[in-house]
């Protein structure tokens, strides 16, 4: 999937996190969170196997997490990236 | 649960009693509406608004929450709301936020990052961690070797033989020299236009880079005094920001030594600018390496020095005649073709402006 | 005896912190919302949400409803896909008006179930009956579909629809009673109406008193206070106890002596006393279990 235009998704609410995206033509993925040390890696890895299933290799992810757990990641990366891609149709097969 | 609370937009100027309420909670926290505000997020409680936040394009300002909510969650519940409201009814996924350096912090958690603040005034934040690095590097692209780099920064509304001349004698004292356009439409001549009429009218010289401007450079973003027709006061801190963000992140992306500017004989709100120039890029501080600032007497044509306001004036006149001394061909073609008669009303208004602050 | 059904939680699909902890609360079943909770501009991202959130292992022990949007709306379909393939167990329609709509629904939840490989007709329906309509064809739905597994009654729009308000639950008293025979006739479940103000504890609990009185098996709750209250209310008293022990008990001395009859205390006792006692048992378990 490409991601064609900027766009956002979640809240900055406690459990919750907030995932920017933006058309780039590398992929970077900036996560900034109240747990970074204990967490980082983990939020990390869950926000790119999510990317990598949905098939983006392309584009800016930025995650400001506020101690979501991993479904709630995955849910609003995979909100946005849809939202940026302007895709209406989910792959329910890559989710 | 959202404990009763209500978040709706509020147009100021469409809704009266709503916007008194607005005042009145500002008010309480030393803000007033200011004027650019298209329309504020209000959270009600009981149908009492107990928090604002206001936007004016991509910009966030008059910020506040009613003092007995303070302490709640309330305020990210707001910043989230203005987020959301910015992005998917506006298109605004980037925002700008002003706010004293003490409440920084409070904003830091609802996703807002420092990009400058200036000691006791002012800071400037975004709501990204990397907005203004993204920028830095997409500047570093246009690196040049040399020991003396130039930086001019232009508005060219429209472009004169003043600003070529500014040009050629900032030329002739650096080694490569990048030219930014401000890339605000809220001047007479539209932004696409006045980066034309720079590129047309700089053809020729070498050493020059023109740069499209940005969010981060005379912005309504980082200098929102100079685009405000009425500002009667120009505040010091609403320069600082912006010339702090010239020095701490532009400057060494593409290694500029030298800012250049043309002297001011007109108007009050440039002045001021140059001066600060001075103060905020010449002298010492932790913001940076410093630069030289160098002022270049305007050109003058029959003893008059050469202006963009001047031009635009001529402009409302219709006195092409005239202009045809002050603007190089492609300046007077496009002025002829496309702004004859137009630019009256607005000439005007700026005119004013200039005799009220003299 | 089916599980207990007392406390139906009412979980916002767009609100994450909820939807990752609202297992704490011990609802008897817990429904993630995608429709009126949600707003237009989080629908997209609320069913994903839901979708993950039911797959968490935190819920696997406890039973998940998703209401849906309704399916002529441009939601309807993709919530039914995020809620079927993510594993709820009920899928609650909102706005049934007769049991074409719950009979559409069925065909629906067959195809994804098939494409999704999930067990055919494991996923099954609740029907929200929110108008006038819906109420005169409570029968026609409740035995619409073998799926069907509950009706729930929704007081908000179906008091709008008889041009009334809410108010000491007269209101209600026929809309109850028609959904609740329906509900029975059928050997299905059934759900009250939501309780508007959750800081009305005494109104809250002389509701839940009346409904308990009709036989509806449980409540709609938008507050996890309330399960408390709900379950509290809901738990035979100490000497309806005793007696279903007892009843239970000889039942039970019956059947080990291989007798036909059951009697206590020298009376007869019939079967559905028999069921009625172990029900009370069935909702007393809880109350002692916390105490």
């Amino acid at each position: 999937m490409e991601i064609t235009k900027e766009a956002i998704c979640g809240t900055l609410e406690s459990n919750d996190l907030l995932v920017k995206v933006a058309p780039r033509n590398e992929l970077e993925v900036v996560i900034s969170s109240e747990v970074m040390r204990q967490f980082g890696v983990r939020i990390r890895e869950v926000v790119e196997e999510t990317l990598l299933q949905m098939g983006v290799t392309r584009g800016q992810v930025v995650i400001e997490d506020k101690g979501a757990l991993d479904c709630a990641i995955r849910a609003r990366v995979q909100a946005a990236v849809l939202r940026g891609c302007e895709c209406d149709e989910l792959n329910w097969g890559v989710l | 649960m959202n404990y009763g609370l209500e978040f709706e937009l509020l147009y100021p100027k469409e809704d009266a009693g709503g916007a008194a309420e607005v005042r009145r909670l500002l008010r309480a926290s030393n803000l007033d509406v200011e004027p650019d505000i298209q329309f504020f997020v209000v959270a009600r409680k009981e149908r009492r608004i107990v928090a604002c936040a206001g936007l004016a394009g991509d910009v966030v300002k008059c910020v506040a929450i009613a003092a007995e909510c303070r302490g709640t969650s309330l305020s990210l519940k707001l910043m989230n709301e203005v987020q959301q409201v910015a992005s998917i009814e506006r298109g605004h996924n980037h925002l700008f936020l002003y706010t004293k350096p003490e409440n920084a912090v409070l904003f830091e958690g609802c996703g807002f990052h420092q990009v400058v603040s200036v000691l006791g005034s002012a800071c400037l934040m975004e709501n990204t961690p990397v907005g203004i690095r993204d920028y830095c590097d997409m500047l570093a692209a246009f690196r040049q070797p040399g020991e003396r780099i130039g930086g001019i920064v232009v508005n060219a509304n429209p472009f004169t033989l003043g600003h070529r001349h500014l040009v050629q004698q900032a030329l002739g004292a650096c080694d490569w020299l990048h030219v930014f356009v401000v890339s605000e439409d809220a001047s007479a001549i539209s932004y696409a236009d006045r980066l034309d009429l720079v590129r047309a009218g700089l053809a020729g010289l070498d050493r020059v880079t023109v740069h499209a401007g940005s969010r981060y450079l005379v912005s309504k973003a980082t200098f929102p005094s100079y685009f405000l027709k009425d500002a009667k006061v120009v505040e010091a801190c609403s320069t600082a920001l912006d010339l702090l963000i010239f020095r701490r992140y532009i400057s060494p992306a593409l290694g500029i030594t030298h800012r250049f500017v043309g002297n001011e004989p007109f108007c009050a709100v440039t002045r001021k600018y140059n001066r600060d120039m001075h103060e905020w890029l010449e002298h010492a501080s932790e913001e940076g390496p410093a630069l030289r600032v160098v002022e270049i007497p305007r050109l003058e044509v029959g003893g008059i020095p050469v202006s963009a306001s001047r031009v635009r004036q001529l402009l409302g006149e219709g006195d092409f005649e005239m202009m045809a001394h002050l603007v190089p061909a492609t300046t007077l073609a496009l002025m002829r073709a496309k702004y004859a008669g137009r630019a009256r009303a607005r000439t005007f208004r700026r005119e004013t402006r200039i005799i009220e602050v003299k | 005896m089916g599980r207990l059904r007392r406390s139906m939680l009412f979980i916002p699909g767009s609100n994450a912190a909820m939807l990752s902890t609202a297992f704490v609360y011990r609802p008897d079943s817990i429904l993630f919302d995608l429709e009126d909770a949600v707003a237009l501009r989080e629908k997209d991202s609320a069913r994903l949400l839901v979708y993950h959130a039911l797959r968490l292992p935190a819920y696997q022990s406890i039973e998940k409803v998703v209401r849906i949007n309704p399916l002529d709306t441009p939601f309807g379909n993709k919530d039914l896909e995020a809620a079927v393939r993510g594993g709820a167990d009920i899928i609650r329609l909102p706005k049934t008006d007769c049991a074409a709509d719950v009979q559409r629904l069925e065909v629906e939840v067959e195809r994804i179930e098939q494409a999704c490989g999930r067990e055919a007709g494991s996923t099954r329906l609740m029907a929200a009956i929110e108008s006038a309509s819906g109420v005169v064809n409570a029968l026609a739905i409740a035995t619409s579909s073998p799926r069907m597994d509950s009706i729930a009654l929704a007081g908000f729009d179906y008091v709008v629809d008889m041009q009334t308000q809410r108010g000491d639950g007269i209101e209600l008293f026929y809309a109850r009673c028609s959904v609740l025979h329906a509900a029975r006739f059928a050997k299905i479940d059934a759900f009250d109406v939501v309780f508007p103000d959750v800081n009305d504890d005494e109104g809250f609990l002389k509701e839940v008193a009346l409904i308990k009185r009709l036989g509806f098996n449980g409540k709609s709750l938008i507050n996890p206070r309330q399960i408390e209250l709900l379950h509290n209310a809901f738990a035979p008293t100490e000497e309806e106890v005793r007696r279903a022990e007892r009843i239970v008990e000889a039942a039970e001395k019956a059947e080990r002596e291989g007798l036909g009859v059951v009697s206590l205390n020298g009376r007869m006792v019939d079967a559905p006393v028999v069921l009625n006692a172990q029900r009370i048992l069935e909702l007393a378990k809880p109350a002692y279990a916390r105490s």
